[in-house]
């Protein structure tokens, strides 16, 4: 199964990016250079985000004050959901640390028509998180549990920028988890709409720069309480 | 009466004019005015939380106010967290809709499959 031309043309890679002008032109090149079509949404940046992914080649839309990278995605699906000739969605790091040579694997259970969203996982081939610290790994693997307890599926990694949805899945999935908690709330969608989902094997190469932008333990608690409220509300 | 009882007293009525002035609905209102009227009586009869105390089993009347305070500061806290909830989410949708109102297309010349403007 091969990703085609008019696969590509009817695709948009999604970009959330806050405060990243030192490495966001680097990776709108590399995927335009692969004739993907990218949207960058700037979370409300500071610095020359914006500015350098509109130079690199890419489509920005840009909110006034940072809301968050789920609130950035879903600004995103909705710009893509605007374009009618949009078939797949993808969505991608900002920090450098995903392998556009990974997007025609997340696209091709896809355009088979077989999937509805694919996941990229780092755990799936046992050698995709280069250099990843050891707590990092551990709390990840905590996550994916907790996940699969909630949600039921079947997944070995829960916490990766990296997916893929057909475009008219997205238009029926709620996002409403302004901040990091969104990844949850992509699982507990696919679970509760029934979608055919699978995990693609993918690279995270991990440097000071993309760790320093990261999650961290901290973080682990926050996105539980907004998960919380949620549930609450 | 005690001048602690005089200050307290008109601290609760410059509370009751801050409702008034600031509460539209009569609901809030009465509530509110219902609590501070509640406030004054207490401290006009000190002795009465204790009474009601002894009788609800708690022992003293600081104790009943004191829970009483714990329960409406959680009431509190509860309320103002959905408010904030809902001024996130209305923030959240205002900048959503301004960004898309204003998509910015590439600055250089894109590949040529690159596409026409979506009306966001």
């Amino acid at each position: 199964m091969t990703v085609t031309a008019s696969d590509r043309a009817a695709t948009w890679v999604i970009i959330a990016a806050y405060e990243e002008a030192r490495s966001i032109g680097g990776v709108v090149q590399q995927l335009i250079a692969d004739h993907w079509r990218v949207l960058v949404v700037d979370d409300g940046s500071d610095d020359a985000t914006a500015d350098a992914a509109q130079v690199a080649g890419a489509w920005v839309v840009r909110h006034d004050v940072n809301l968050g990278q789920g609130a950035a995605l879903a600004t995103g699906f909705a710009f893509a959901a605007a374009d009618r000739s949009t078939r797949f969605v993808v969505t991608f790091d900002a920090d450098g640390q995903h392998d556009a040579a990974a997007i025609p694997r997340m696209i091709a259970p896809l355009a088979s028509g077989e999937f509805d969203v694919t996941l990229g996982s780092r755990f799936l081939d046992g050698e995709g998180f280069t250099g990843m610290p050891a707590t990092r790994k551990a709390l990840l693997r905590l996550a994916t549990r907790l996940a699969r307890l909630t949600t039921g599926l079947d997944l070995t990694d829960t916490h990766n920028g990296m997916r893929a949805f057909r475009g008219e899945v997205l238009e029926r999935m709620i996002h409403r988890q302004d901040r990091m908690a969104h990844a949850s709330e992509i699982q507990a969608e696919i679970a509760r709409l029934g979608l055919r989902y699978r995990e693609v094997a993918v690279r995270v190469t991990y440097t000071d720069y993309s760790l320093s932008k990261g999650q961290r333990l901290i973080d682990a608690v926050s996105i539980l309480w907004d998960l919380l409220a949620a549930k609450a509300r | 009466m005690l001048p602690s009882q005089i200050v307290l007293l008109i601290l609760v009525g410059l509370f009751a004019i801050y409702i008034f002035r600031l509460r539209s609905t009569t609901g809030d209102r009465v509530t509110y005015l219902g609590l501070a009227a509640l406030g004054g009586a207490l401290i006009i009869d000190p002795e009465f939380t204790n009474r009601v105390a002894a009788r609800l089993g708690v022992g003293r009347g600081a104790d009943l106010m004191f829970y009483f305070f714990i329960i409406f500061a959680l009431f509190h806290f509860a309320t103002t967290a959905a408010t904030i909830r809902r001024l996130q989410r209305n923030l959240t949708e205002l900048a959503q809709a301004q960004a898309l109102a204003q998509p910015r297309p590439p600055a250089v010349m894109a590949p040529p499959r690159s596409p026409a403007t979506p009306s966001a």
